[in-house]
Formats: structure tokens, C-alpha cells, sequence
């Protein structure tokens, strides 16, 4: 192949191809998606996130959480996810309208997160951030004690001390553990993970 | 130098010949012995391969027109399009509630009542047969929903067998349209056959038993008169039993108590 | 033209100029190439720490657990990094700026650009993995280096792509050679990927789940349109150069390239199959990675035909050896991604560590296997000394070959296994882990392997450089080299 202007303009349109389809189409029709309002409750969904759920975000990106539990509910044609209760319907693109980035996930070492703001308090989220294999046996997620402080019990405890710890981390008597800010988001943001509200393009039982 | 191309040539070979040339360039062993440049060979491309290559191409475009939504940005399911390729998503009817009952049969029933339906000797009870569930005897379709909204505790016979166990209440998870579904399945499952249980009779059902806390024991459940979706009449109240005359049981004993 | 060579011996052959040209294409190539290799081998050695570390944690989840720098969630995504752009694009572009020296038979000019990319790209890597640990990592699959670390690698880039086609432009009139196009291809469409990915991942993101379409297609088309190429265009000239034979088919390596050209950028979303995409974005991705068997046929066939007979170079030629099992690596894991897109097998491989293996055969198997024969081929020529020990390149080759295999072994049946049990829904999710941890310990073993390899090769290297041993006449072989008939010598 000696005609190089041919040889050139053949890298360039096979790239262009692709990059329409994947890049430039997705930006336009999936990219400017708005939220919608729910018909029966009035409000816009998905919801906004609160500041500190918003700022827990970040958390999440920075501490690669992303690497072992997925966002994303596939259907039921495809997979087994809402028989095994990941969410009642898959999840389409405007779910992900809120996420800075979009947390899809392609590994699932740990469960999907889609709707685990439907499964579990706050007090197990701190429990579980501080010390998983305390209250998940057998599980092999990375500690976050870092995302706590272990410290003396000054008068009264402080009111968000971590309660009933176990196992080799637990507050000797007199101490205690407490959240920074940034596990305070991050469970914020973690409670946020409910994506059950009805939308138009993901009808609720997706059959086969 | 040697003309013959096929003796790779060798160092010392060429050694007094370059000499002066390797006072400019150091031309060292590895280049002295490297093969020429590649080029490229002219063999046709074999039948077999572009064979291969086009069955591919008809197969692709026949998967992505089949596949792909009506290529449109609202439909994520591939399956959800007729093959006419009609834009927007079809709707296939309302779901069935074989399917959706079982889903949620494995999902929250298996685990005591078997994949079989038969349950657990001496533990849970089997459904297979089950006059609980196929609303015979002193059994209505009430009562049953009443069971799964509610729970069911203390001594109970099924199939002439006492079991004592507990069952935990559904209401609070599973929707009308879920106990309907799940309920249908189990009467239409492991040969059984029995009507099916909507969505309607079910909010009927838990409107009335709003304030039901604890879970319903056997004796209380016989106290209820039995009733039956009757698909001519708007399903009946616990208050003013309804007998369906088609069907194959007993008809109801006097009014009793209001619904306990 | 009347050469340097021509004017002080007129007698001298058309063989002696090019052998004094191509002399002299290695010299001017010599600091930019070597620059490269030095650092991308130190960065694989970075890179395989890390790996050994994250992939130790996830079997002892206490493992080294106090430090927020030092948790699962940055040490995997550093791993993937480093050996990503501080490996195995480094050693992809002093590959590949060698091959197009050489192949455009002009001696390097203005290497001094190529040296401050050199530095400025392995700055970025720097500062990319130490954001990364630090905590800015935004969590984009294959772009975790923060924003402030990426725009140091993207002008780096530039200088390379500049002086790239300033090189092509003053090549020698000729035949355009498979490899070039390769290569061509490859530098043009780097930039063009990373460019448009910072801009709408990191600079201006997209919202909503548009982002994993552009991320997807960016990371997919890192692996075919970066790294697959200059794989390529390394093994297109390695195999017939060290056998001395022509290419079995110009027709197939025009079919091989524009297949892959047309099919590999559309295959980014067999990542994400079942995923919150419209129906038609997934069926194209998965129509695109079938069509993958095109050019994977194209070039398997094109090769194996070019070495059929010669099969016994791979007794005695390192470079041989390692190209062939990257070339054979490459079948096996395109034929293997293609079959993973097929949704009914995706429903079982995906989320799993199938997944992770098949990720290892392809950037180790092939493409660093690859650049492994291509720098033992070219490091001599810079250096102008000959590799000190064939032992240690025998260790390394078997370590590496031996180590992969098991990894990507492993990783396989633990995926199979943990997919099928995350696809059960009667199975606990803890079930799935459980059943995948002995596979787990396995890869952390062939890890252990594959470092030694490293740090091998690396002390191999250092070595050269410092010019260490006896001075040979001869290059370093496994065995004594038996050309069969017909070779082309020069």
C-alpha cells in the first residue's frame, strides 16, 4: 500500500467510525439526559444528592471502591441480577445522572452497590467501612480504619461513635472511635445508592 | 565480499574489507550478521478465509437488525422490539405471574418450602396438594394471603400432619402484585391447579387486616369465615361471606364475628 | 546519492551501505530508545511490586491495611497504571520509534525532542501514580492518573507524534512496509483517543452513564489500536528478520490491518454488556468483537505460514522464542475475547476474575512478551555489545512463560467458578468468593514468578549498559543457529 493519502484517510474513518458511535452519540443522546418527575410521588427522580452524599462521591473515587463492587443492575434477559435482588428493574442511563464519575464497575469481588441504600443503616456501613471481616465473615474487603479516629473518651462520648466493635480494632475501655468526615460522607453517599423509583425506559419486570 | 547470499557473512570475513569504513561507522557483529529487511511475499489470499469472512458479515448484520432496539437511545432492552423493527419498545402484555411468582418464590420461599414444594418433614410444610393453599376445606383464598401478609405461628395441621413453626410475615416486603403472583404460581406449580389470586383481592386483603401485627395462628384463621375471589362479583369482605357456588368445597358455616 | 561509505570505497556493495546505514540509524537512535526502554523497565518493576502487593491483599485482606496510600483501591489502580503507560507504552515507543527508523531507513533527527518527551512522559507517570496513592484518583478504568498529572503525558505525547511525522516525511522513497502502517496507524490514534477522553472524563465530564461508554471505548481502544499495532508491527518484523524469509501474503496483511482498523475501535462495549446503555450501542460492540475474528485469523495465518518450516528458530533465537509466544498469545486472546462478548457466556465471565485473565494474556502474553523479544533484538544495536548471558535470558523467558501461564490458568477457572456461583441465585454471594480464593493464592504465586522474571531481565539489562562480560563476536543465542535453505542473508 504506497498511496499514503488512502492509506491516511483509511486510519482516519475506521477511527471516526467508532468514535461517533461510542463517543459522540452517547454525548448527545445519553449525555444531556434530565431527570424526570415521578408520577406518583411528585418528585424528580433520580432524587439530588444531599451535599455531604454529593462530597462522599468523591470519597468513593478516591479510595478505588469502584475495583471490587460494580453499579449496575443488568436485565433479566441477560442475567440473573433482579432474581437475586441486586434492584427491582435494570438500570438504564439516566440512574446515572447524578454520579460524577459513573461507578458501572466491572468487577464484582464485592457485592453490587446499585441499591445497597436499601439494605443496611448507617451503623452497619460505619461497622462494616471500619472492620468488614467483624461483620461479614469471611470477607476479604480492605479495612478503613483510616477513615476513623480511635480516640480517649473526653466526658460524654461523642454522639457518633462507633457502637458494639469487635474483634483486634475495638476501642479499649475508655476510647473510642469516631468517623471523619470523609466516612460520614461516604455512608451518606452509600445510603444514596437506592435506584427503585420507576422510570419510563426501564419497565419494572423485564421478562423473558 | 562474497556474492553468494546464502552464506551469512561473518566478522572476520569482513574485517579487512571495512576497515576504513569502520574508522566512520562502527559497524559492529550484530549488524554485520543481521538478515536483510523484511519483505513481502505475494501468496493469494486462500477461498476458505474469504468464505469465512463474508458468512461473518451476513451473520453480523443479521444479529445487529435483530438486536439492537429499533437502534433507538430509549430502548436498552434488545428483546423488548418486534422484528419488524417498530422504534419504540413494545409492550408485551402484562408480565405473567408464573414467572414472576416463581422469581420470587425462589427468592424468598424456597429456602423452607423446597424447590420441590414438598417443604421439610416435621418442619415446614409441603405446599404440593396443600389444602391451605388450594383453598379446600375450611381453607378461602382469604385466608392464605392472610398467612403470607401476616405470618403464621403455633400448632397447625396440613395433610392431616401438625407442624409448629413459625413463618415470618411478607406484607412488608412483598407488593400486591407480588403475593398475587407468588400465590398463583404455588397454586399452579408441582400439579397443583387452582385459580388465580390479583393483585385486587390482596389490597382488599391487607386493607382490611391494616392493624394485624402478630402473626395468624390456625385457631384464629378457622374463626374467619372462608371466601373466594368470585370473578362475576367484587371480591368479598371477611364480614359478609361470599360463597362461590362453583366451587368444590363446603359451602361457609353461619356468619361469624366480623373479620378477625 | 553518494554515501559517506560510497565515497571512500567505491567498490563497496549495495549489502555494506545498507549494513552502514542501518549502523548508522542505530547510533542516531541509541539515547532517545534506550532512555525508553531504561525507564519502562523500571516502571515494570514498579508496576510488578504493586501488582504483588495488591494481589497479596486480596487473599490476607489485613495485609499492610493501616495506610489510607496503601489500601486495595489505590494500590490496583497504580498497578494498572504504571504498567500501562510507565511499562508497556514506554517500551511500545522506543519499540516502535526504532522499527520506524529502521523501516523508513532514515537515521533519527532532532532526537533531542524525543528525549525531552522521555522525560516528560515519565514524569507524568511519576506524578499520575503518586496522585493515584495520595487519593485523586477519579476511580476511570485506565485513567486514574488525576487531572493535573495528564496533561504532562499528553505533551510529551506531542513531541513524539511531531517528530514521528516529521520522520515519516523524510523516509527513503519506497515500498510502505506492513509494519509502518501499523505503526502509523498506532501514533495517530493514541493521541486522538487520550485527548478525547480527557476532555470528557476528566476536563468537562459528560454526566450519567455516558461516561462508561467513553471510557470503555477509550480503554478497549488503548489495548487495539495502541498497543495491539505496535505488537503487531513488531512481530511483522521480527519474525521475517530473524528467519530470513518474506511476509507469506501481502493481500493478508491488508486484510489483517483494515479489519482490525474497522472492527477493534467498536468493540468497547462487550465491557459492559447488560449495562445501562441503549440495546443497539451493546449488539454493535458484540457484532464488532465477533467480526474480531477477521484479522485474527488474517494474521495467525499470515504469520504461522511465514515461519512454517522454520519452526527450529525458536531453539536458538531469544527474540524469536519470545515474539512467537506473544504472536500465539495474541490468537488465543482475541479468539477468547471475541467468545466473551457472546452474551450468553458474558452472563457467566463477567465481574469475575475471567476478566482479569483474559487482561493478563493479552497485555502480558502478547504485548509484553512482545516488547521483551523486540528489546532483546534491538538493545545490542544500541549498545553495541552483545546480551552477557544466555542462562539469564533462558530464566527469563521461562519465568515469564511459565508464570503467565499459571496466572492467566488460574484466573480462568476462578472466574468460571465465581461466575457461576454469582449467576445461581440460591448461592450466597460469600459462596462465590470463597470459591475462587485458592485461585487467588495461585496468581499470587505465578506474581512472584513473573517479578523474578523481571528483576532478571532488568540486572540483564543494567548490565548491557554498563557493557559487563566478555566481548562476543556473536550474538547471544540459546543454541547455535541452524538457518534452513533458502534464507535471505545480507
Amino acid at each position: 500500500m504506497n498511496r499514503l493519502p488512502l492509506l491516511f484517510l483509511g486510519i482516519f474513518l475506521t477511527f471516526a467510525s467508532a468514535w461517533a458511535g461510542l463517543v459522540a452519540y452517547p454525548y448527545l443522546k445519553l449525555g444531556q439526559l434530565l431527570p424526570i418527575t415521578n408520577e406518583e410521588t411528585g418528585e424528580l427522580v433520580p432524587p439530588p444528592l444531599s451535599g455531604i452524599a454529593d462530597a462522599g462521591q468523591d470519597v468513593y473515587a478516591a479510595n478505588g471502591c469502584l475495583y471490587c463492587h460494580s453499579q449496575q443492575v443488568r436485565p433479566a434477559y441477560l442475567s440473573t441480577d433482579i432474581a437475586k435482588g441486586l434492584g427491582p428493574r435494570r438500570t438504564v442511563a439516566r440512574d446515572y445522572i447524578r454520579s460524577r464519575p459513573a461507578f458501572l464497575g466491572t468487577m464484582r469481588t464485592g457485592p453490587d452497590l446499585t441499591n445497597v441504600g436499601l439494605r443496611y443503616s448507617a451503623e452497619w456501613q460505619h461497622r462494616h467501612l471500619y472492620e468488614p471481616g467483624e461483620v461479614s465473615k469471611g470477607s476479604i474487603m480492605p479495612a478503613f480504619r483510616y477513615l476513623y479516629i480511635m480516640q480517649k473518651i473526653e466526658g460524654a462520648p461523642n454522639a457518633d461513635a462507633l457502637k458494639d466493635l469487635t474483634g483486634p480494632h475495638a476501642p479499649k475501655p475508655g476510647y473510642e472511635v469516631v468517623p471523619t468526615e470523609d466516612a460520614k460522607a461516604l455512608v451518606a453517599y452509600l445510603l444514596s445508592l437506592k435506584r427503585n423509583y420507576p422510570l419510563p425506559e426501564s419497565p419494572e419486570e423485564a421478562l423473558e | 565480499m562474497s556474492e553468494d547470499p546464502n552464506i551469512p557473512e561473518s566478522e572476520e570475513f569482513r574485517e579487512d574489507e571495512l576497515s576504513s569504513e569502520m574508522n566512520v561507522a562502527k559497524v559492529h557483529g550484530s549488524i554485520m550478521r543481521e538478515q536483510a529487511d523484511p519483505r513481502d511475499g505475494y501468496e493469494p489470499i486462500s477461498l476458505w478465509l474469504i468464505t469465512f469472512s463474508f458468512a461473518l458479515v451476513f451473520w453480523a448484520g443479521m444479529y445487529l437488525v435483530g438486536n439492537s432496539g429499533g437502534f433507538s437511545s430509549e430502548v436498552f432492552n434488545a428483546n423488548l422490539v418486534a422484528w419488524d423493527g417498530s422504534g419504540a419498545a413494545v409492550d408485551k402484555g402484562p408480565p405473567d405471574p408464573m414467572i414472576v411468582g416463581k422469581r420470587v418464590y425462589t427468592q424468598y420461599c424456597l429456602v423452607c418450602h423446597q424447590s420441590t414444594g414438598l417443604g421439610v418433614a416435621g418442619q415446614f410444610p409441603p405446599l404440593v396438594d396443600s389444602e391451605w393453599v388450594l383453598a379446600r376445606e375450611w381453607h378461602g383464598d382469604n385466608h392464605v394471603v392472610k398467612v403470607v401478609l401476616n405470618g403464621l405461628q403455633g400448632p397447625i395441621t396440613v395433610k392431616g400432619n401438625l407442624y409448629n413453626n413459625a413463618m415470618a410475615p411478607w406484607g412488608g416486603v412483598l407488593k400486591d402484585e407480588q403475593v398475587a403472583s407468588v400465590l398463583t404460581y404455588i397454586r399452579n406449580e408441582w400439579g397443583n391447579a387452582a385459580p388465580p389470586i390479583t393483585a385486587e383481592f390482596v389490597a382488599l386483603i391487607r386493607e382490611q387486616n391494616a392493624d394485624r401485627k402478630e402473626a395468624w395462628t390456625q385457631k384464629e384463621l378457622q374463626a374467619i369465615p372462608r371466601a373466594v375471589i368470585d370473578a362475576s362479583a367484587p371480591p368479598a369482605a371477611d364480614e359478609a361471606p361470599a360463597a362461590d357456588p362453583a366451587a368444590p368445597s363446603q359451602p361457609p358455616a353461619a356468619t361469624a364475628a366480623p373479620g378477625a | 546519492m553518494t554515501t559517506l561509505a560510497e565515497s571512500l570505497n567505491p567498490s563497496s556493495s549495495e549489502q555494506t551501505l545498507e549494513k552502514i546505514e542501518r549502523s548508522a540509524i542505530d547510533a542516531s537512535a541509541r539515547l532517545p530508545v534506550l532512555l525508553f526502554f531504561g525507564t519502562a523497565i523500571f516502571w515494570l518493576l514498579i508496576g510488578s511490586l504493586l501488582a504483588l502487593v495488591a494481589s497479596f491483599k486480596m487473599s490476607i485482606p489485613g495485609f499492610l491495611d493501616n495506610e489510607a496510600w496503601l489500601t486495595f483501591g489505590r494500590v490496583r489502580p497504580a498497578h494498572m497504571n504504571t504498567v500501562i503507560y510507565g511499562w508497556a507504552s514506554a517500551a511500545g515507543i522506543g519499540v516502535g520509534l526504532w522499527l520506524m527508523a529502521r523501516l523508513c531507513r532514515v537515521a533519527m533527527m532532532h532526537t533531542s525532542l524525543l528525549i525531552v518527551a522521555a522525560i516528560f512522559w515519565n514524569l507524568g507517570v511519576l506524578v499520575g501514580t503518586l496522585g493515584i496513592l495520595a487519593g485523586d484518583s477519579r476511580s476511570i478504568e485506565w485513567l486514574e492518573f488525576p487531572g493535573y498529572s495528564t496533561p504532562i503525558l499528553f505533551i510529551a505525547y506531542a513531541f513524539i507524534g511531531i517528530w514521528g511525522i516529521i520522520m515519516f516525511r523524510f523516509r527513503r522513497p519506497g515500498h510502505v512496509y506492513v509494519s509502518q502502517w501499523y505503526l502509523l496507524a498506532a501514533f495517530l490514534w493514541f493521541p486522538w483517543l487520550y485527548g478525547t477522553v480527557n476532555i470528557l472524563l476528566i476536563w468537562q465530564p459528560i454526566l450519567g452513564s455516558a461516561q462508561g461508554a467513553v471510557n470503555w471505548w477509550y480503554a478497549h481502544n488503548v489495548l487495539g489500536l495502541w498497543f495491539t499495532p505496535i505488537g503487531l508491527a513488531s512481530a511483522y518484523y521480527m519474525i521475517p528478520k530473524v528467519i530470513g524469509r518474506p511476509i507469506h501474503s501481502y493481500y493478508l496483511s491488508i486484510l489483517g490491518f483494515w479489519s482490525l482498523a474497522l472492527f477493534y475501535s467498536w468493540n468497547g462495549m462487550h465491557h459492559l454488556i447488560g449495562g445501562p446503555f441503549p440495546a443497539w450501542m451493546i449488539s454493535a460492540s458484540v457484532v464488532a468483537s465477533i467480526m474480531m475474528f477477521i484479522p485474527v485469523i488474517t494474521v495467525a495465518i499470515n504469520h504461522h505460514m511465514t515461519m512454517k518450516g522454520h519452526f527450529g528458530g525458536l531453539k536458538w533465537s531469544p527474540t524469536l522464542r519470545f515474539t512467537v509466544f506473544g504472536a500465539m498469545s495474541y490468537t488465543v486472546v482475541s479468539f477468547q475475547g471475541s467468545l466473551m462478548a457472546i452474551p450468553t457466556l458474558n452472563q457467566i465471565t463477567h465481574f469475575t476474575h475471567y476478566t482479569i485473565g483474559h487482561s493478563h494474556l493479552g497485555l502480558y502474553a502478547f504485548f509484553t512478551m512482545m516488547m521483551f523479544g523486540a528489546m532483546y533484538y534491538i538493545t545490542p544495536r544500541l549498545v553495541g555489545w552483545e546480551w552477557p548471558s544466555a542462562n539469564l535470558i533462558r530464566w527469563h523467558f521461562w519465568l515469564a512463560a511459565i508464570g503467565i501461564l499459571v496466572m492467566v490458568g488460574a484466573l480462568t477457572l476462578g472466574g468460571i467458578i465465581q461466575g457461576l456461583a454469582l449467576y445461581d441465585p440460591a448461592v450466597n454471594f460469600m459462596n462465590s468468593m470463597h470459591f475462587a480464593s485458592p485461585f487467588l493464592w495461585v496468581r499470587s504465586i505465578s506474581g512472584l514468578l513473573l517479578t523474578a522474571a523481571h528483576v532478571i531481565f532488568a540486572v540483564h539489562f543494567v548490565m548491557m549498559l554498563l557493557q559487563m562480560g566478555s566481548k562476543r563476536g556473536e550474538p547471544t543465542l540459546f543454541a547455535r543457529p541452524v538457518l534452513e535453505e533458502e534464507t535471505l542473508s545480507v
